[in-house]
């Protein structure tokens, strides 16, 4: 086809996703969706197959096709123009109940051409815990509305009976409204401009630009594939939950242009809610290959061909009903894209064309706290810590990892001002900023992760509660490359400043520290906690992963980052090996006495059995 | 010519055939298309601290450090539990 009227095309469709991104931000009301951007809009196929990926969670773009393809075979023969459809079963094709896809299909003179689909963590969903991450729940049954597929809107009209059902069973139902009314909005804009290019351009020739995208991508990342060397990669992420350790194991194989991502030898599913399906494992995935491998490439059916996933059955990436699935997205899902960017990461570094695109793993372990309690105008506040979405880049093989960068699955993620969160809930923030020594070290050092301290601050109810599925506080979760370091792991620490037993009773609003707080402090993970009276909550996440050996770092660069508070003067002396002089200026002599002195300390260790 | 397969290791090519060799100092380690790291210099430190003050958590988790046995650098590194065998990556030759 003319290659200009291609290229036009390829960009509108591009744009008809940014536009409708756009009014799902704006017509949305809840600070996951519109600051956190904890969202996704893709168009696909008559077949639901992905036409265009967008940008948001990545690891969505793939399961809402299957959510689409579930739909056309259960309203089969129903599928009139002006519908919408719900869907949010993860045994369907939801990655987790709170994160509900709207898909509606888009008619042509009376054809079925194609498919909008969209997804927000709504503000609730109705399971045990309030904000739809549940680990108290037992089951798929506790963890709230779980819809194979509805119909909300049957040709451009609102189901009220069916809306009103759904919102009988959520906490905040005037919020979860305002989120559903926001993806009927965006699918409307998605709607209205696909048509409006079909009857700019003609269906038979958009519908010939989107067959070629489609090739186009297969056949790009085939070259790609085929450009890197054979072999296979490992990668293994541990998660703890209430002292049980689960692990996700891949074996990633790359022949010819293929590649096979087998997650045999991953735990069995667990009673906790960190499990995750077989779809959310084939998204979480695809999240790290499209930016890591595609990043020039359309994301579409295309770059799926030539993939192929293994994932046991009952493991704890294709676990079966009805095993708990509502942590997943920052659980399993979320390990299955660590050790997916691991395994690329290393592959890419084999290469002499593509080593500079090698990442180490970037934020690797979501926190995702929901605060949820009487706010200070006396209403129901409820809402996650935006913060778990400023992660921390992992190490380049030529530069460092962005200090709280964001993270490779969603790459236009990004946290609240502190006004926002201070204004949304009944706190008060003691302190956010970086968190030295947090990026793994190497020759590139990962980015930095960040900690923060909060406390009750003009609450009705003396304070208010929250939700943390806090997996990941014991093991370091954002591999290294090349000999890089981990990141660090997170931490959570209740600081109780108000019993009895402790008569000082300090108020804590003016500690600059973790050690400054008055109070015993209990490190926790996971579960619902109360944050109540003079009680602060610190939470400290993850840097990204190093790149290399961090005594080839160069001492300049070790002391820039002493200087400006990134790594501790213990730790450019204890892992960087580099010396510094009472005015911190670095002594190049005793530095490269003391590193020829550790390497010679690792070569009289024993060989590797 | 020699072909990098790792930050640190590259296939040389020797009179004994192709092998995995660290960049640094060359020494070899495995044919090439092996598993190298059971020919490495292997150092386990316990997680706790390893990278610094944050780097607190459990006990047991290890940090398994693979070093060339020629000129010490580190060609890889990996946290494991004890008993875990090794990540093995292995690039066709």
């Amino acid at each position: 086809m003319d290659p200009i009227t291609f290229s036009i095309i390829r960009h509108r469709l591009f744009r008809v996703i940014d536009e409708a991104v756009i009014t799902l931000k704006h017509v949305s009301g809840s600070a996951i969706t519109n600051e956190g951007h904890d969202l996704m809009v893709s168009l696909y196929r008559a077949d639901g197959s992905l036409l265009m990926g967008g940008v948001g969670f990545l690891h969505h773009l793939t399961s809402a096709a299957e959510a689409c393809k579930a739909i056309i075979r259960r309203f089969k023969g129903q599928i009139n123009e002006g519908d919408v459809y719900l869907l949010n079963d993860p045994y369907t094709a939801a990655l987790h109940t709170s994160d509900i896809y709207l898909v509606a299909p888009i008619h042509h003179e009376g054809k079925l051409v194609a498919w909008s689909a969209c997804f927000v963590h709504v503000y609730d969903i109705g399971a045990m815990n309030p904000g739809g991450f549940s680990p108290e729940s037992q089951d798929i049954f506790t963890e709230g509305i779980s819809s194979p597929g509805l119909k909300l809107v049957d040709r451009g009209e609102l189901r009220q009976d069916v809306l009103d059902t759904l919102l009988n069973m959520v906490r905040s139902p005037e919020m979860v409204t305002l989120d559903i009314r926001s993806m009927i909005a965006c699918n409307n804009v998605a709607k209205d401009r696909m048509l409006a290019l079909i009857r700019k351009y003609g269906y038979a020739t958009v519908d010939e630009a989107c067959a070629v995208l489609i090739e186009q991508s297969e056949k790009l990342l085939r070259s790609r594939l085929a450009e890197l060397p054979d072999g296979q990669w490992q990668s293994r992420q541990y998660m703890d939950v209430k002292g049980e350790t689960a692990k996700v194991c891949l074996t990633m194989t790359k022949k010819g242009d293929r590649l096979i991502f087998d997650f045999s030898g991953s735990s069995p599913q667990s009673k906790y809610a960190l499990n995750c399906t077989k779809w959310a494992s084939l998204g979480g995935l695809f999240a790290p290959l499209f930016p890591l491998l595609c990043y020039d490439i359309t994301w579409n059916e295309g770059v799926i061909r030539p993939i192929t996933m293994i994932a046991p059955e009952g493991s704890i990436v294709n676990c079966t009903r009805p095993a708990p699935v509502s942590v997943a997205t920052v659980g399993a899902i979320q390990s299955v894209n660590n050790a997916a960017c691991a395994t690329i990461g290393k592959m890419l570094a084999a290469s002499e064309k593509y080593r500079t695109e090698a990442t180490a793993v970037w934020h690797a372990n979501h926190f995702a706290i929901f605060m949820f309690g009487t706010n200070q105008r006396g209403g129901l506040s409820i809402g996650i810590l935006t913060e778990t979405f400023a992660g921390a880049g992992g190490a380049r093989t030529f530069a460092d990892g962005v200090d709280v960068g964001g993270e490779i699955p969603n790459p236009i993620s990004r946290m609240a001002n502190v006004e926002t969160m201070e204004s949304t809930f009944p706190l008060r923030y003691l302190f956010r900023r970086r968190l030295p020594d947090s990026g793994g070290p190497g020759q590139f050092r990962g980015g930095l992760g960040m900690e923060i301290a909060l406390t009750p601050h003009d609450a009705p109810d003396g304070g208010l509660h929250y939700v943390v599925s806090g997996k990941g506080a014991k093991y370091s979760m954002s591999e290294g490359l090349g000999g890089g370091y981990p990141g660090a792991p997170n931490r959570y620490v209740w600081v109780h400043n108000n019993e009895v037993a402790d008569q000082r009773n300090i108020d804590p609003s003016f500690a600059l520290s973790l050690e400054e707080m008055p109070g015993r402090t209990e490190d926790i993970s996971w579960g619902v906690f109360p944050l109540m009276g003079k009680d602060a909550l610190y939470v400290a996440w993850n840097g990204g992963g190093g790149f290399g050996d961090p005594l080839e770092r160069d001492p300049e660069q070790v002391r820039i980052d002493v200087d400006g508070r990134f790594v501790t003067r213990e730790a450019a002396r204890k892992v960087y090996g580099v010396v510094t002089d009472a005015k911190g200026i670095v002594d190049l002599a005793a530095t490269k006495a003391l590193r020829q002195e550790m390497r010679f300390a690792r070569m009289e260790r024993r060989a590797a059995e | 010519m020699n072909r990098p397969i790792a930050a640190n290791l590259e296939i040389r090519t020797t009179k004994d055939g192709d092998r995995i060799a660290c960049r640094a100092c060359g020494h070899p380690l495995a044919p090439a298309g092996d598993a190298w790291k059971r020919h490495a210099v292997l150092r386990e430190l316990s997680m706790n601290g390893a990278g610094g003050k944050a780097y607190t958590g459990a006990q047991e988790a290890l940090l398994r450090q693979f070093a060339c046995p020629g000129c010490g650098v580190l060609l890889d590194s990996e946290m494991a539990l004890p008993g875990e065998p090794f990540l093995d990556d292995i690039v066709r030759a």
